[in-house]
């Protein structure tokens, strides 16, 4: 090829010459049916040294990131560990050069331990396996990290911030001197991001090179030595240095334009009380899941409901919405009970409800927009489409949905967009006008201008008077739009707040279960 | 050094139109080409039979209305198998439905053909055959919908008590169902105004009109009509019907007794057309199990039923005729039809996927 030394010359921003890279990729291209995933990406990461790539979910660091472990071969460009040019035609190819990767989505066997987790995949196994020993040698591994783990340990009994350890054990104990970490503090309460921060040091300290994966511009800035900014596929800035980096120009960068994530609030007086819940237990086989829970929410005013996943925020906005019994107490919207007369009733009282999961139970995703518009309303006994396309036509304009039209499969659809389909059918009203809307977790997963517009089409329907209750992982979120939070552990609510005094500390002590009985 | 070459399956974004009619199409060509090679293994002339077997099911008149005549009932347990398979149903005892239907429709017509004019009598005859197929599916429906248990097997497991009973019937002396004091056990002839004469004296009958009503019709309801968005939802995510507050044991119970009654209907044309009694033979036909595969076929569109159906008679009469009028083996059509299901099923893979081959590249140099 007549130009690769044109590349190399090119090449990746070194930050400085003398240290020679542990990685580098030089113009690496990817191709998918129709998407140009990247775009002649250079990448380095220097022996101990955390590099970041920052970018909106379909910028390509995730590509990127699956070619430097060997999960994707790239269609051109070359790939040099420690100046070597290396062919990864497998992650197994990845692991013998020393590149693992930590998956958002853990790959663990639940039911195995811990150590059986780790040597999972080991080829120098002898036939009788050592347990005892295996699970030294794992946990020696570990703690040489800092990373305590019992690996002795059922994977099923473990919280999913130790899970997370479990897997970066593994990835040191194969022998990992690259690791890639993709998204990894998505699943983290803030105090488990502390730890990991604290094990990435750790890890660098002792040479290791880090390639963190993030769109959250706050951690990417207190973590990086180096930051490498990705939109639509191609590099758009390399940012040197930790702590002098700038979140704004950073925004700009993954964006392209000017990024304004303000705090909200109800900028009036709330009015009547339009979602009553007292008393409310929820027992599931014996287990309960939610125990004696009584608030109210207004017109007007937004409610947060703070807590690590599987407290029973998910049983609590489906009891709401009528679609479990709950064992005891009652719910009544607008002052009529809808305690056991399922979700169609809730509806007809002004319920509406946008799931956590959103294609599977709020969207039907092998049906077009326009069906999906129909799954929450009156739908008399011959479809009546014709009637309700122009209005999926205008809501798609409104809600910014980038589709074909009426037609477009649910399917097809971004993330981001799926969720406004969502958010436009559930706030447009359906059997009657909406004043009590439960969203759940309605930013997960989407990029820094969705988060924008769906926190604005929030604040939009609490300024027109709706009750809005929201339910979130996303403690900033929370935090920045509620005018209260609850927080929720083990199925009860465990802190209260306003809003504007709220204390990250102090919420987040809460949702990891420490009382704040001493504070407040 | 010439680098190994790959196979690679990437799924295509959208499934183009005319794959659509191409796939089925030339899985039917496949498989003549396939039963080619067995028919000149076993040293038959392919181009002869299977001319043979073109004039004799599709283009000559008595062919074409054997055909006609024959996918009456292929078409009623194709959209019965349809009916339920989209929902992700697995009604595969059409089969037994059909006996039931029979045995419904031939009890009907014995008890009251003699006191009841034609137009009463065929749409009664029909009705119960129709019932009498969904209450074979009654069961099945209930134990699905209220406990999940798998309607594949209870479905199959019938089939063969149908068959039983349908012997029983037969076989029993005395049986209402048979001529009295005859040698030779066999099916009493329904009443006259019980049974329908062919059209011009062919072996078609005016039912094949309704059953294409029939099935067009639940091609309307399933893209137009509310309970076909149910069964949509339903199909495709079931948390999603929970959380519209859909109903979806309902639905399940009455999409599986539809789907019954459709094949009972099935069996129930033959009491009022062809057969006119009730008969063991058909336990052989495999015109239930037919079904299932018609379904596959038109991948469970109502209208292209209509034409898998009529494309599965043909070869089954045609390949019937065979075996008379040259010493073919009848189950050359038969093996057919197996056949076309095989390269259908492999061909969803060049609907769903591009399928290219590459050469692997080495790192780029």
């Amino acid at each position: 090829m007549t130009n690769a030394s044109h590349e190399v010359a090119k090449g990746p921003h070194h930050a400085s010459g003398a240290a020679p890279s542990a990685l580098s990729a030089y113009s690496l291209v990817k191709r998918f049916p129709g998407v140009l995933a990247n775009n002649s990406v250079d990448f380095d990461v220097l022996p101990g040294e955390v590099h970041t790539l920052l970018g909106e979910n379909g910028a390509g660091k995730s590509t990127l990131a699956a070619m430097l472990c060997g999960l994707y071969q790239p269609d051109s460009g070359h790939i040099t560990r420690n100046g070597e040019r290396i062919a990864l035609s497998s992650p197994r190819a990845g692991l013998q050069h020393g590149i693992a990767m930590v998956h958002q989505h853990f790959r663990l066997v639940e039911r195995f331990t811990v150590a059986e987790n780790v040597i999972l995949g080991s080829r120098d196994l002898s036939y009788k396996l050592n347990r005892s020993e295996l699970e030294d040698k794992v946990a020696a591994v570990a703690e040489s990290y800092g990373l305590p783990i019992d690996p002795g340990a059922t994977v099923a009994d473990l919280s999913v911030g130790q899970r997370q350890r479990v897997e970066i054990v593994k990835a040191l104990y194969q022998g990992a001197e690259i690791l890639l970490l993709d998204e990894p503090t998505a699943v983290l309460v803030p105090a488990e991001v502390e730890k990991l921060f604290e094990n990435v040091h750790a890890m660098t300290q002792a040479g290791k090179s880090i390639v963190f994966i993030s769109h959250k511009l706050g951690e990417v800035v207190e973590i990086s030595d180096r930051v490498t900014v990705l939109r639509n596929g191609r590099v758009t800035g390399h940012v040197s240095g930790r702590g002098t980096t700038d979140t704004k120009e950073l925004a700009r960068l993954m964006v392209g334009r000017d990024i304004e994530l303000t705090t909200q609030r109800a900028s009036h007086a709330t009015g009547h009380e339009i979602l009553q819940i007292r008393d409310l237990s929820l027992t599931v086989g014996g287990v309960s899941v939610l125990s004696d829970i009584s608030f109210n929410v207004h017109a007007g005013e937004m409610v947060g409901i703070a807590g690590v996943a599987g407290n029973g925020q998910r049983e609590l906005a489906d009891t709401i919405a009528g679609l479990i019994s709950p064992t005891s107490g009652s719910i009544a919207i607008s002052g009529s009970m809808t305690t056991d007369r399922g979700p169609i009733h809730a509806r007809e009282l002004g319920l509406a409800y946008v799931p956590e999961d959103r294609l599977g139970m709020g969207l039907v995703p092998s049906m077009s927009i326009l069906d999906n518009l129909l799954l929450t309303r009156d739908r008399r006994v011959v479809v009546d489409r014709t009637t309700v396309r122009p209005e999926a036509t205008r809501l798609i304009e409104q809600f910014e949905i980038k589709a074909n039209g009426p037609d477009h499969m649910a399917r097809k659809l971004s993330g981001g967009n799926a969720q406004k389909v969502l958010l436009a059918r559930e706030l447009s009203g359906g059997r009657t006008a909406t004043k009590l809307l439960v969203v759940c977790s309605p930013t997960r997963g989407l990029d820094v201008g969705a988060i924008e517009t769906v926190r604005a089409l929030l604040d939009d329907a609490r300024s027109a008077g709706q009750a809005i209750l929201l339910i979130s992982e996303d403690l900033d979120e929370v935090m920045s739009l509620s005018d209260r939070i609850f927080v929720l552990y083990r199925g009860s609510v465990v802190h209260e707040t306003p809003g504007e005094s709220a204390e990250l500390a102090t919420v987040g002590a809460a949702m990891a279960g420490l009382t704040p009985e001493d504070k407040s | 050094m010439r680098s190994p070459i790959r196979i690679v399956f990437e799924q295509r974004n959208e499934t183009a139109k005319h794959l659509s009619v191409l796939v089925p199409l030339l899985s039917v060509v496949a498989a003549l080409v396939a039963g080619a090679l067995f028919l000149l293994a076993t040293g038959y002339s392919p181009i002869e039979t299977y001319s043979n077997m073109l004039s004799d099911g599709f283009t000559s008149s008595r062919g074409m209305t054997d055909t006609l005549g024959l996918s009456t009932v292929l078409i009623c347990t194709g959209i019965s198998a349809a009916f339920a398979f989209q929902m992700n149903l697995y009604n595969i005892g059409g089969e037994g439905q059909l006996y039931l239907g029979m045995i419904g429709g031939a009890w009907a017509g014995l008890a009251l053909g003699d006191q009841l004019p034609t137009f009463v009598m065929i749409p009664v005859v029909l009705l119960v055959g129709s019932l009498a197929g969904a209450s074979w599916i009654l069961l099945p429906a209930f134990v699905r919908s209220r406990l999940g248990t798998s309607e594949i097997v209870t479905t199959l497991l019938l089939t063969y008590i149908a068959a039983s009973l349908v012997k029983h019937f037969v076989y029993t002396p005395g049986s209402f169902f048979v001529t009295k004091n005859s040698a030779f056990p066999q099916g009493r002839l329904v009443p006259d105004s019980a049974s329908l004469s062919g059209i011009g004296d062919t072996s078609l009958y005016p039912t094949f009109f309704l059953v294409i009503l029939i099935a067009l019709a639940l091609f309307w309801v399933v893209k137009k009509t509310e309970y076909g968005y149910r069964i949509q939802v339903i199909s495709d995510s079931p948390r999603a019907a929970h959380y519209a507050g859909i109903n979806a044991n309902r639905t399940t119970m009455s999409v599986m007794l539809i789907s019954g009654a459709l094949s009972g209907l099935g069996g129930a044309v033959l009491i009022v057309g062809p057969f006119g009694r009730l008969d063991p033979g058909i336990i052989l036909l495999g015109y239930g199990y037919a079904g299932i595969v018609i379904a596959a076929l038109a991948r469970n569109n109502f209208s292209a039923i209509i034409v898998s159906g009529i494309l599965f008679a043909g070869l089954r009469s045609g390949g019937d005729k065979l075996q008379i009028s040259t010493d073919t083996p009848i189950h050359i059509g038969v093996m057919l039809q197996g056949a076309i299901l095989l390269f259908a099923l492999g061909g969803e893979a060049f609907r769903r996927y591009h399928i290219h081959a590459v050469r692997t590249e080495r790192a780029t140099q």
